[in-house]
C-alpha cells in the first residue's frame, strides 16, 4: 500500500484535529485545522485512503512543509 | 500555358511540404497519444479558415542533374486563421521532424510568428512541442556563423509583442529551451496532464551538469510547474488545452488598440443571491469560500480562473459582468489566511499588468490580512514582490472596483486599490494598519506589561478597539463610496460597468508599463 504525506502549507498552531489514526478519508477532506495569521486554515487530504499516522497533536506548533500526517493510499 | 510546368511543380512542393515527418513520423506521434501540429491547428481554428504562410518552405536536396531527390518540410507551421470568427495567428513546431528542433526554414518561420501577429495586430496562439536548438549542425566548416552582429535581438519581438497583442501558449509535449521561454512569454499558458513537460534543460543535460538522475516528469511535469508559476493551467488533454486558450482569448481584445468586446448577457443584472448575506461568518477567524462569492456575483458560468495552484492565497481570473469582460482579483482565506506571499504577489502583479495592458477593468474582492509574516516569508523576499504588486496597482490606468469583503490590513492592502477606484464595503469588513489582536500587543506593550494582569489588560484594549471597527463610520466619513448589503453586489457592480463604458471606448493604445513574462 502506497503512503502519502500530508503537509502543512503554512507555519502556525494545530487548532483542531478532525480524524484519528485509522479514519477513512477522501481527497479534499479536512484532516485538521491550523491557526495561522489569525485564521483557521484547513489541511486537506491529498488523496483517498486511511490515516496511517498522525504526527502532531492539538496545540503543537508546525512549520511550513512539515509532515503532519501519513495516509495509506487506497 | 507559359508557366504550366512551374505551377505544377509548385503544387507538388506544397503537397510535399505538408507531409511533415512522413507516414512513419506521424504514426510515431499518434502512438504517443499526441496530435501533429497540423491536426492541432485544425482543432484550434474555425473549419477551413487556416491561411498558412510559407507553404513551400523546406530544405530541398538535389542530385547532380538538379533533380529534386529529397524535400524536408520546414518543421514550424505558422499562419492566420479564425477562432469564433476572429482572426488570430496560429503557430507551432512540427515534432515529427527532428523532434521539433528547428531546421533552417523552420527557424525562420518560428521567429516570424511573433512578427506576423504583431504586424497585423492579431492574437497569437502557440502550440508548442520541441526542444529548441540543437548542437548538431553547428560545427559546419566555412560559410558564416551566428547572426550578423548588427541584427536586432531575436527576443525583442517576443518581449515587444507582449505589450501589443494577446499571446496564449500550450505545452503539448516536451517543451524545453527556447520553446519553454516562449511558453512563459505569454499572457496565458496551459499544459496537458500526462503528455507534456516544461524544462529549461532535459534529463541528459541535468545528469551531465549536476550528476542527478531524474525523469522529464520529475523535472518539469504538471505537478512541478502548476505550483512553480511557470504554467497557468492544467488541461486533461490537447483538446481541453485548446478549448482553454479559446476561452482565455474570449475575454481579451485582439490588440491593445481595440477595446474589450461586450457579449450578450441573459443573466439579470439585478440578480441578488440570498446566500451572500450569510457566507462570511461572524467569527472573523472562520474561513469561507471566496470562489462562491465570485460565482454568485458575476454573469453565470463566466468565471475562468488562471493559475489556481500558484500563490493560492490570491485568486486571479476573468469573468463577465453584464457581458463586459472584467479581471477578477480576490483573496482566498483558506490558504495562508489570504495573505500576500511572495508568490501571490508575483501572480498579482502579472495579472494587474495583463489587465492594464489590454484595458480590462478590474473587480477586486478584498480579504487581505497583510503580507505573510514569519521566517519563510522574510527569506522569500516577500516585501519586495509585495511592493511591486502595490506599484502595479497604484500605477494602473484601468477602471477598478473594490469590494471590501472581510479584512484589509497593512501595506499589502494598498495593492488592492488603483487610482479612481470605486469602493464598496460589506458590513463584514475589518480594516486598519494591523489586525487588532497582534497590533494591540505591539502598540500598547508598556501599558500591558505594567498592568497587574497583563492578559486582562490586553483583552480589555482589544475589546475597546474591536468596538470601534464598526463599518458605519467609514461610510459616514465617505472613506468608502457605499456600504452595501452583500446581496446588492451584483446590481451595484453592473451599474458601475455601464458608467465605465465611455472610459473603455477611449482607453486604448500601449501602456507605459506593459506586462513582461
Amino acid at each position: 500500500m502506497a503512503k502519502m504525506e500530508v503537509e502543512s502549507e503554512v507555519t502556525g498552531n494545530v487548532w483542531k484535529i478532525l480524524v484519528e489514526e485509522g479514519s477513512k478519508v477522501t481527497s479534499g477532506d479536512v484532516v485538521m485545522i491550523l491557526e495561522s495569521m489569525k485564521m483557521e486554515i484547513p489541511v486537506e487530504a491529498p488523496a483517498d485512503g486511511t490515516i496511517a499516522e498522525l504526527l502532531v497533536q492539538e496545540e503543537d506548533q508546525v512549520e511550513e512543509d512539515q509532515v503532519v500526517a501519513v495516509i495509506d493510499v487506497n | 500555358m507559359a508557366w504550366d510546368s512551374e505551377v505544377k511543380e509548385l503544387e507538388r512542393r506544397r503537397h510535399l511540404a505538408k507531409q511533415q515527418g512522413g507516414a512513419e513520423g506521424v504514426a510515431r506521434q499518434h502512438a504517443k497519444g499526441r496530435m501533429t501540429i497540423r491536426e492541432r491547428v485544425d482543432v484550434l481554428l474555425d473549419p477551413g479558415s487556416f491561411k498558412e504562410h510559407g507553404r513551400a518552405t523546406a530544405s530541398p536536396v538535389y542530385d547532380d542533374n538538379g533533380e529534386l531527390i529529397e524535400y524536408v518540410p520546414a518543421n514550424y507551421v505558422v499562419g492566420f486563421g479564425e477562432v469564433n470568427g476572429r482572426r488570430i495567428v496560429a503557430a507551432g513546431e512540427d515534432f515529427t521532424l527532428k523532434g521539433g528542433s528547428p531546421n533552417a526554414a523552420g527557424l525562420r518561420k518560428s521567429v516570424y510568428a511573433e512578427h506576423l501577429a504583431s504586424q497585423y495586430k492579431s492574437p497569437l496562439v502557440r502550440l508548442l512541442e520541441g526542444g529548441g536548438g540543437s548542437v548538431k549542425g553547428s560545427g559546419k566548416q566555412g560559410g558564416t556563423v551566428g547572426e550578423p552582429v548588427f541584427s536586432e535581438p531575436r527576443f525583442k519581438i517576443i518581449s515587444d509583442s507582449m505589450g501589443q497583442i494577446p499571446i496564449a501558449s500550450a505545452a503539448l509535449g516536451a517543451v524545453a529551451g527556447f520553446p519553454a521561454g516562449r511558453l512563459v512569454a505569454s499572457h496565458f499558458s496551459v499544459m496537458t496532464e500526462h503528455t507534456s513537460q516544461v524544462l529549461i534543460g532535459g534529463p541528459a543535460l541535468v545528469t551531465r551538469a549536476l550528476g542527478v538522475e531524474m525523469t522529464k516528469d520529475q523535472l518539469g511535469g504538471a505537478d512541478i510547474h502548476l505550483r512553480s508559476g511557470v504554467v497557468d493551467n492544467l488541461a486533461r488533454d490537447e483538446h481541453d488545452a485548446i478549448e482553454q486558450i479559446k476561452r482565455f482569448l474570449s475575454y481579451l481584445p485582439s490588440n491593445v488598440w481595440e477595446r474589450t468586446q461586450r457579449s450578450p448577457c441573459d443573466d439579470p443584472v439585478d440578480r441578488m443571491e440570498q446566500d451572500l448575506l450569510t457566507i462570511v461568518p461572524r467569527d472573523s477567524n472562520a474561513g469561507f469560500e471566496m470562489r462562491s462569492i465570485i460565482e454568485m456575483v458575476v454573469d453565470k458560468g463566466s468565471f475562468f480562473e488562471t493559475a489556481a495552484l500558484y500563490g493560492p492565497s490570491q485568486i486571479c481570473g476573468f469573468a463577465r459582468l453584464a457581458g463586459q469582460p472584467v479581471g477578477i482579483l480576490a483573496n482566498d482565506c483558506l490558504h495562508y489566511a489570504g495573505a500576500m506571499t511572495a508568490e501571490a504577489a508575483q501572480k498579482y502583479r502579472r495579472f494587474v499588468e495583463l489587465c492594464d495592458t489590454f484595458h480590462i477593468p478590474v473587480v477586486n474582492l478584498v480579504d487581505q490580512p497583510g503580507f505573510m509574516i514569519g521566517p519563510e516569508s522574510e527569506k522569500a523576499g516577500t516585501i519586495r514582490y509585495g511592493m511591486a504588486a502595490v506599484a502595479a496597482a497604484s500605477q494602473a490606468s484601468i477602471p477598478w472596483a473594490v469590494v471590501q469583503i472581510h479584512k484589509g490590513f497593512g501595506v499589502a492592502t494598498a495593492a488592492h486599490y488603483a487610482p479612481g477606484a470605486y469602493v464598496l464595503a460589506w458590513p463584514s469588513v475589518e480594516s486598519g494598519a494591523l489586525p487588532i489582536e497582534g497590533g494591540v500587543a505591539v502598540a500598547f506593550h508598556k501599558e500591558i506589561s505594567a498592568a497587574k494582569d497583563p492578559i486582562a489588560k490586553r483583552e480589555e484594549l482589544e475589546g475597546r478597539l474591536k468596538d470601534s471597527r464598526s463599518p458605519f463610520p467609514r461610510a459616514e466619513s465617505f472613506a468608502v463610496h457605499e456600504l452595501i448589503d452583500p446581496r446588492e453586489t451584483r446590481p451595484v457592480l453592473c451599474d458601475w460597468v455601464e458608467w465605465i463604458q465611455p472610459n473603455l471606448d477611449t482607453l486604448v493604445g500601449p501602456v507605459t508599463f506593459p506586462i513582461r513574462p
